[in-house]
């Protein structure tokens, strides 16, 4: 049986990272509902073939971003909170932003600059849609 | 569970060793044959049985204790519940039942042989008896310098020491005036050099075996 | 302390050309602790003080609540060792090995024995002297892991192996801690298995323990910082930064403490940080032996 995430080696990230990055992602796709029971530390560390240590690290940084529950000698079950999937999207958007100003600032880009190709990006983006369409 | 460990390392070295043990019997057994014709056949089956006694006292060591620890088993066998003192003693037990078991067997068919034959007298017994416990006082200090010494190199001095005194001991033997004259008796003579001497090979066994428990009892270090 | 696999306080050996020198170890049960540290450093030396193999000069030894090595035989019946340099008996098959340690131990698992001949591809009935240096390693292993031992001690489990071995055996050595009870020390030179299922590292170098700690809050704490630095501008030494390499206007500064203020720092005097990086425990592992033999020689 294959494991229930594959985690990538050339990803410079930290592995803890990466498991949230694939709980967030299953979440975010709908594939774990609010509610589920997700696999307990030891399980999935197990599956995951790491140490218990790492996904103990990644769980609790899930249950302070809210997107998971931890209820103690029950197991982990995904927070039933019903904007959690929106929250998501919300952190995820977030977080692209603030990469795409660190980028910029290093090409010394004014952040004129950096709003017109945004908005040229959305442009972008609606006529591929209309043109699926 | 202290006493079974024992058992198992034990039965293991058996094991390891059943060839060399049946070997070493058959060319004991056609040596003693041999003997019984007496004559020159005499000689050569004579001199074959106590070779033969010899080479599996030297032998015996370096397969079971040199060879453990040269081919790095002997951390497999550390790492079972086992103390040093505890694989000490399987070790004699095993060992020693191995040398024993041939030794006893082969010297139990030439007493036999003595008794119902006619080609050796019986007056030549107790020498049996005295130049047989040599191969064995030899077996143990070859036993013993391999289990203290750990190292090949204090073996091959130890073999190199006793296969070359054996010579001596034989001279010696028979240069003692009263043993020399009952070899050719047609009873056994158990006279007070002959008793003497037996107890005396006993007793040095003894001490060798005393000291290697001392000096292994001291080790700190297993490997 | 019952709650401790293992313990060494102030452990110290000496020999001819090595000193082992104050060596403090803890692992908590339930956990797996890796051991690091280039050959010679001394990870098989403390392993052997941990088997009660080697009687130490100086300092306490407790495994799994046994003191050692007074306590060994105690102790050995609940912990599994193999090391690199151990051999299996040549003249004998694999099933030999099998039944000897089954019938000196009770806690074997026949059923768990036969899957692990299958998932690491074995035959009872080879011989140990026609297989190769993977096959005696996962034997060897397999003696060790079908008793279930409450505590694993492995001297280099992976070294030598291709990738399929050393993945079959990560993967039973992670199956291993799915009960709570059973805990792990391995030592490798291999730093992505250690990085991969170790919930703690222990960096070992020249005999010396340099580092010992929980292996996400000490991945946590390395960065390597990249700058660029203005003409005229001198990068001041920070706290928490054991070096600077600087060719030109580029700089790399790998820290060892490192705190989101660090950037800060560089940034007030005048340099502009680039990016930070994580790395990778092997990366830290050459910084941290150059660091520390530096730190030796001054």
């Amino acid at each position: 049986m294959p494991p229930t995430f594959t985690l990538s080696q050339t990803d410079k990230r930290p592995m803890y990272l990466q498991i949230m990055e694939q709980i967030k992602q299953r979440v975010a796709a709908g594939d774990w509902v609010k509610g589920q029971a997700i696999p307990s530390i030891r399980q999935l560390a197990v599956d995951l073939q790491v140490s218990v240590i790492t996904v103990k690290r990644a769980y609790y940084e899930l249950e302070r971003a809210g997107i998971i529950v931890t209820h103690h000698g029950k197991g982990s079950c995904i927070a039933a909170s019903p904007r959690s999937q929106a929250r998501l999207r919300e952190q995820e958007l977030q977080e692209h932003l603030e990469q795409a100003a660190r980028i910029a600032a290093q090409l010394d880009m004014p952040a004129e600059e950096l709003e017109d190709r945004l908005h040229a990006a959305g442009d972008r983006l609606a006529k591929n849609e209309e043109e699926l369409i | 569970m202290n006493g079974s460990i024992i058992a198992h390392l034990a039965l293991k070295d058996w094991r390891l060793n059943r060839l060399l043990i049946v070997l070493t019997v058959a060319v004991g057994l056609v040596a003693l044959l041999l003997a019984q014709f007496g004559g020159l056949a005499l000689v050569l089956g004579g001199i074959w049985f106590f070779v033969a006694l010899c080479v599996l006292g030297s032998m015996l060591p370096a397969s079971t204790i040199v060879n453990e620890r040269k081919k790095q088993t002997l951390a497999f066998i550390m790492s079972l519940p086992v103390s040093s003192i505890q694989y000490t003693i399987a070790k004699m037990l095993s060992i020693w039942a191995l040398f024993l078991v041939p030794w006893l067997t082969l010297l139990i068919f030439a007493l036999v042989l003595i008794a119902n034959g006619h080609v050796v007298p019986h007056g030549s017994v107790p020498m049996l008896l005295m130049l047989a416990m040599l191969p064995l006082i030899a077996f143990c200090l070859m036993f013993s310098t391999a289990l203290v010494g750990e190292s090949e190199g204090w073996l091959i001095a130890a073999s190199i020491v006793c296969n070359s005194s054996y010579w001596l001991g034989w001279f010696l033997l028979i240069r003692i005036p009263s043993l020399a004259a009952n070899l050719k008796a047609p009873v056994a003579v158990w006279n007070a050099p002959a008793i003497t001497v037996l107890c005396a090979e006993l007793g040095l066994i003894a001490l060798i075996t005393g000291l290697t428990l001392f000096f292994q009892s001291r080790k700190r270090d297993f490997i | 302390m019952t709650d401790l696999a293992l313990e060494m306080s102030g452990v110290s050996k000496k020999y001819r050309y090595f000193t082992l020198d104050k060596v403090d170890l803890k692992l908590p049960r339930g956990q797996i602790m890796g051991l690091i540290g280039a050959n010679g450093a001394g990870k098989s030396t403390t392993i052997r003080i941990l088997m009660g193999l080697v009687h130490q000069d100086a300092g306490e030894v407790r495994v799994l609540g046994h003191s050692m090595p007074a306590e060994q035989v105690a102790a050995k019946w609940d912990i599994g060792f193999a090391s690199e340099d151990m051999r299996l008996y040549d003249a004998m098959t694999l099933g030999w090995h099998m039944n000897f340690i089954r019938s000196i131990y009770s806690s074997w698992d026949a059923s768990y024995a036969q899957l692990l001949l299958k998932r690491f591809g074995l035959r009872a009935d080879h011989k140990i002297k026609g297989l190769s240096h993977g096959q005696r390693v996962k034997s060897a292993l397999l003696l060790v892991l079908a008793r279930k031992p409450k505590l694993l001690v492995l001297d280099e489990p992976t070294t030598g192996l291709d990738p399929i071995a050393r993945h079959e055996i990560l993967r039973e050595l992670t199956e291993v801690m799915a009960n709570e009870d059973r805990s792990v020390l391995f030592s490798s030179h291999n730093t992505q298995d250690v990085e991969q299922i170790s919930d703690h590292i222990t960096f070992i170098d020249r005999g010396r323990v340099i580092d010992s700690m929980d292996k996400e809050a000490y991945l946590d704490r390395w960065r390597r910082l990249r700058l660029e630095v203005p003409l005229g501008i001198d990068l001041p030494a920070l706290p928490g930064v054991i070096g600077v390499h600087q060719r030109g206007r580029l700089a790399v500064a790998t820290a060892n403490a490192f705190v989101p203020d660090l950037a800060n720092a560089y940034e007030s005097t005048g340099a502009r940080v680039q990016c930070v990086e994580n790395m990778t425990l092997e990366e830290i592992f050459v910084a941290n032996v150059a660091h520390s033999r530096e730190e030796v020689e001054v």
